[in-house]
């Protein structure tokens, strides 16, 4: 589109004075100016179809409804929205398109979150008055991966289509037959199979797609959502994280139910992939929770309170006998930049570590869109901040190290449990932060559980550059805490500028010195 | 003097023949164009010729090409010959009995428009139409007046026949283009209009074959001549189409704004079995039907408009008192509900529905409600659709009803 951005005129609607964007549609304008036009298929993503006429609207100075989703503003132009012609086109619309539809409400997944359902509440709520045998079609045909559509709850606004033509290019779907007999389906012996089915779920405006991975688990009516960043490749995908709140409950095996795209047209437009929308277990499953010791001398117990008290002090030993050297860090790139600035500030500026290793999942394969190869979300950020990003080399980890700060559980992903048993026994002390649990937990001696990305506050460093700022979408399970905590305390507790530490209350306030420190983290005014 | 323009020398034998159609002066306005007029010369006597659009809609030709925008990009000519209107069938004896005439036309159109390449959309079941064209254009550039350097005017044109597969929807301008283009026969959100946005995205002049075939004519006795063949408003010549209960249907070139009356009882010989007139669909199926106390009307595209009807395609469908007029409802919801590409909402299911009642009613199983409910959902459709198929259907369902509520009633 080559809108002329900012230049803004005048428009009316309902008599109100609203101002537009020139060259944008009257849905559009309305919509920024709070207003909602009912709409089936129009999709922001996409140029205006045109077919649904859910947004009919009334023009002054045009004899017909005009459609909202495609008519262009002009200077002074009266629009009625919600006009007695208006909302009795709308009536109709919603008449003939609930006339073919069947009453699936009750086992329907896309009920409470359907715009048919919604537009009938506000709008309809009239008797029907068709009498006629209803068109009798598939209502479970398998379209892909994890998709099924059912025919009957379709009402062809070819949103589905639209998506697998332009975004995708794969043009998997298709309407077949005419008038009352059209129907959305796969041509003969193709399927949906493209690393992007799972948005086709979420832009049906009903529940004609539905998602298996979804299907009868629960209503959508008892979720919550909150919002974070996609961790499962370098893109940094926005997201939405529904899930139900009041877990652990014994009816709820589990607090996360799907992942839906959040629009960011600088990012991922309305899109995540089906990696990012399906790969949520790992927020729930085999979750460490609470602080655990496998070995340590005397009397301590460790909670959060003393353990930056307890980790200063062995390394503070080191340090004054001058044996930093035998300091260890092993790191991943799923921790965020504030995190990692700190890491690099106390180990690599203050302690003058050298062994600081990378432990992170091998590569996967870039799709061409937005999956990309990088298989954890913060490697570019980790650049920016100075690490040079060099993998485990267990030989050097074996030899003569005494203090051995492991993060993450990908370590044993990369080495045999034989060696990697070896090399770590050869370590004295050694401490892991991770949020599973894992057999590689009964290597060290501390395991500190700790919060995922979904679960804190800070920001990540995407394959382009664009640094993004997350809140915590979900609790962190039992005990866990977010590192940039426990690093924040530990710098202070070391006592090496010591003035710098006392005031990062939160990773807004990290990310701020990390600005003066590395121009690449300067706020850019946007 | 009023003659006949494009049906004078249809007896001809082998007048589809180019030595034949040479010989009655054929070629001749394509000569005087190319050689003789510049481009704009030709949109000037075209656009005082006031030939307005015989595929249905009644715009003027002229005024349409003058639309398509001076661009790098390719123009097209995309001719509608897909005649799927019901009760339409004068652009097959065009295309049959002469197709130079047609061919002329393309030529001429091309030349002053700027275009390279012009296609013939044809109607999928006139296969054998379709030979003829062919074969047709296969004369026309064995004779120089196709393909590279036309009369060495420097002019180039291709013409190719595309057949159709049969959807009354494609004949809609819009959904030929998507046909045209391999694509399933949807018609397209307008604006862009085809003149500016047409075939694969360029500027694309769509008409229909009756008004392509006029072009020649104007050109070799000029605009005033032709106006005068007709109406000042409305210059030229109708091929009017009648068809039904009349004694001989058929085909009838008269000036534009000759009375209905005078087509049914004095050209086509007036009811068959002496039968009584009952009502009229005046202009295809989707005009809104008259009754037998309205015909003394003109058949011109204002003087229908001005009886809440339409010329359109001037196809002429006679109903005689015999005729149930439930039976004319049948066929009319069955058509629209069969020929609804099924895009937009209330097309696709409106017209299904109003044909469910209709269809309910003939098995002896109407309400009383019904009748209000077809009103009531035709007028739902009316003017509330993607493309006009919404309102050709919605129409004729408001006017049958309307006219004939009580013969209607007396069914449920
Ligand atoms: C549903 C529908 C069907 C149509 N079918 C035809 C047709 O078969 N032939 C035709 O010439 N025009 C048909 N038209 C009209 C065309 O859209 C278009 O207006 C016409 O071809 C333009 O040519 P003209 O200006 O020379 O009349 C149809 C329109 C609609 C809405
Ligand atoms: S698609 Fe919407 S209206 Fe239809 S059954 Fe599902 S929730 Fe109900
Ligand atoms: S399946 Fe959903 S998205 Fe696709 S056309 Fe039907 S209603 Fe629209
Ligand atoms: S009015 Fe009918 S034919 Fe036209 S686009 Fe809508 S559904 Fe298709
Ligand atoms: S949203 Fe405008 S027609 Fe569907």
């Amino acid at each position: 589109m080559q809108e002329k951005a900012n230049e803004m005129i005048k428009i009316f609607i309902d008599k109100e004075p609203v101002e537009a964007e020139q060259g944008t549609t009257v849905l559009k304008a309305a919509e920024r100016a709070g207003i909602h036009i009912p709409h089936l298929c129009y999709h922001p993503a996409f140029p205006p179809e045109g077919s649904c006429r859910m947004c009919l609207v009334e023009i002054e100075g045009f004899p017909k409804l005009e459609l909202a989703c495609s008519t262009v503003v002009k200077d002074e132009m009266k629009i009625s929205a919600k006009s007695e012609r208006v909302v009795k086109a709308r009536k109709a619309v919603l008449e003939f398109l609930l006339a073919e539809h069947p009453l699936d409400c009750p086992i329907c997944d896309k009920a409470g979150d359907c715009k048919l359902q919604d537009y009938y509440d506000e709008y309809g709520l009239f008797e029907s008055q068709f009498k006629e045998a209803k068109e009798k079609r598939e209502k479970k045909l398998k379209i892909g991966k994890s998709l099924i559509l059912d025919q009957e709850r379709c009402v062809l606004c070819t949103r589905c289509v639209r998506f697998l033509k332009e975004v995708t290019t794969t043009q998997d779907l298709g309407v077949f037959h005419r008038g009352v007999h059209s129907s959305v389906n796969i041509y003969e012996g193709a399927a949906v199979e493209n690393n992007y089915s799972g948005n086709l779920a979420e832009i049906c405006p009903v529940g004609a797609i539905t998602d298996e991975d979804f299907r009868f688990k629960t209503r959508s009516w008892f979720l919550k959502e909150g919002e974070s960043i996609c961790p499962l490749c370098s893109r940094g995908c926005n997201i939405l994280i529904e899930y139900h709140p009041g877990f652990p409950r014994f009816e709820v095996p589990k607090r996360v139910y799907r992942i839906k795209a959040r629009e960011n047209p600088e990012v991922n437009d309305f899109w995540v992939c089906d990696r990012g929308r399906y790969g949520y277990s790992y927020l729930d499953e085999h979750r460490a929770d609470k602080i655990i010791m496998n070995k340590i001398e005397g009397e301590n117990v460790l909670t959060w309170e003393n353990i930056s008290e307890y980790l200063g002090e062995k390394i503070k030993r080191l340090s004054s006998a001058k044996k930093t050297s035998g300091i260890a860090l092993i790191l991943h790139t799923w921790l965020s930049n504030e995190e990692l600035f700190l890491l690099h500030k106390i180990f690599k500026d203050d302690l003058k570590v050298e062994k600081i290793f990378f432990a992170d999942l091998p590569q996967g394969e870039a799709d061409g869109y937005l999956l990309t190869s990088e298989t954890s979300p913060n490697r570019r950020g980790a650049q920016e901040i100075g690490f040079d990003i060099k993998p485990v080399d267990l030989d050097a980890l074996a030899s003569g190290t005494d203090f051995l700060l492991a993060f993450g559980p990908f370590l044993s992903g990369l080495f045999s449990p034989k060696d990697l048993k070896a090399a770590l026994n050869t370590v004295k002390r050694k401490v892991l932060f991770s949020s599973y649990t894992h057999e590689l937990n009964s290597l060290f001696d501390i395991v500190l559980p700790v919060a995922l990305i979904a679960e804190k506050e800070g920001s990540l460093t995407n394959v382009e550059g664009k640094v993004q700022g997350f809140q915590p979408a979900l609790e962190p399970p039992g005990e866990s805490l977010p590192e940039w905590k426990v690093l924040s305390d530990l710098g202070k507790e070391l006592g090496i500028d010591s003035k710098f530490y006392s005031e990062l209350p939160s990773p807004e306030a990290i990310l701020i010195e990390m600005g003066k420190k590395i121009p690449f983290f300067k706020k850019k005014n946007d | 003097m009023k003659e006949k323009v494009l049906t004078e020398h249809f007896g001809l034998e082998n007048l589809y023949k180019i030595d034949v159609y040479k010989k009655q002066g054929g070629y001749q306005a394509t000569e005087k164009a190319l050689k003789k007029m510049k481009p704009e010369e030709i949109l000037e006597e075209v656009k005082k010729a006031n030939l307005r659009g015989r595929g249905g809609a009644g715009f003027p030709a002229g005024v349409k090409w003058s639309f398509v925008p001076d661009t790098d990009k390719p123009k097209y000519l995309c001719v509608n010959a897909d005649e799927g209107e019901p009760g339409t069938f004068k652009d097959r004896y065009i295309m049959s009995h002469n197709p130079h005439m047609l061919l002329e036309g393309i030529i001429i159109t091309s030349f002053c428009v700027g275009i390279h390449a012009a296609f013939i959309y044809i109607r999928g079941e006139y296969e054998a139409i379709a030979l003829r064209l062919e074969q047709a254009i296969s004369e026309a550039y064995e004779n120089g007046f196709l393909g590279k350097n036309i009369l060495e005017s420097g002019f180039d044109l291709d013409i190719f026949v595309h057949r159709g597969a049969g959807a009354y929807i494609c004949g809609e301008e819009t959904a030929l283009l998507e046909s045209l283009e391999g694509k399933r026969g949807v018609p397209r959100l307008k604006p862009p209009f085809p003149a500016s946005v047409g075939l694969w995205q360029c500027p694309t002049v769509i008409n229909n074959v009756e008004t392509i075939s006029n072009i020649s004519h104007i050109i070799l006795n000029g605009a005033e001549w032709f106006v005068k063949q007709g109406l000042p408003k409305d210059g030229g010549t109708r091929i009017f189409g009648v068809s039904g209960m009349v004694k001989n249907p058929g085909i009838y070139e008269l000036p534009l704004g000759t009375s209905l009356k005078d087509i049914i009882f004095k050209h086509a010989g007036g009811m068959k079995e002496g039968k009584k007139l009952k009502a009229v669909i005046p202009g295809g199926m989707s005009a809104p039907i008259l009754t037998a106390d309205e015909i003394n009307i003109k058949m011109d595209f204002d003087s229908l408009v001005e009886a809440n009807s339409m010329l359109g395609s001037a196809a002429i469908i006679v109903i005689d008192e015999k005729t149930s007029i439930l039976d004319v409802l049948k066929v009319v919801t069955k058509f629209y509900s069969h020929e609804s590409c099924g895009q937009c909402t209330p097309c696709r299911i409106g017209n299904s529905w109003i044909n469910k009642i209709v269809k309910r009613i003939a098995e002896g199983k109407g309400k009383k409600e019904d009748i209000d409910s077809i009103l009531r959902l035709a007028s739902n459709i009316e003017g509330n659709t993607l493309c006009p198929l919404g309102d050709a259907a919605a129409m004729p369902i408001l006017s049958i009803t309307k006219k004939f509520r009580k013969e209607l009633e007396s069914h449920v």
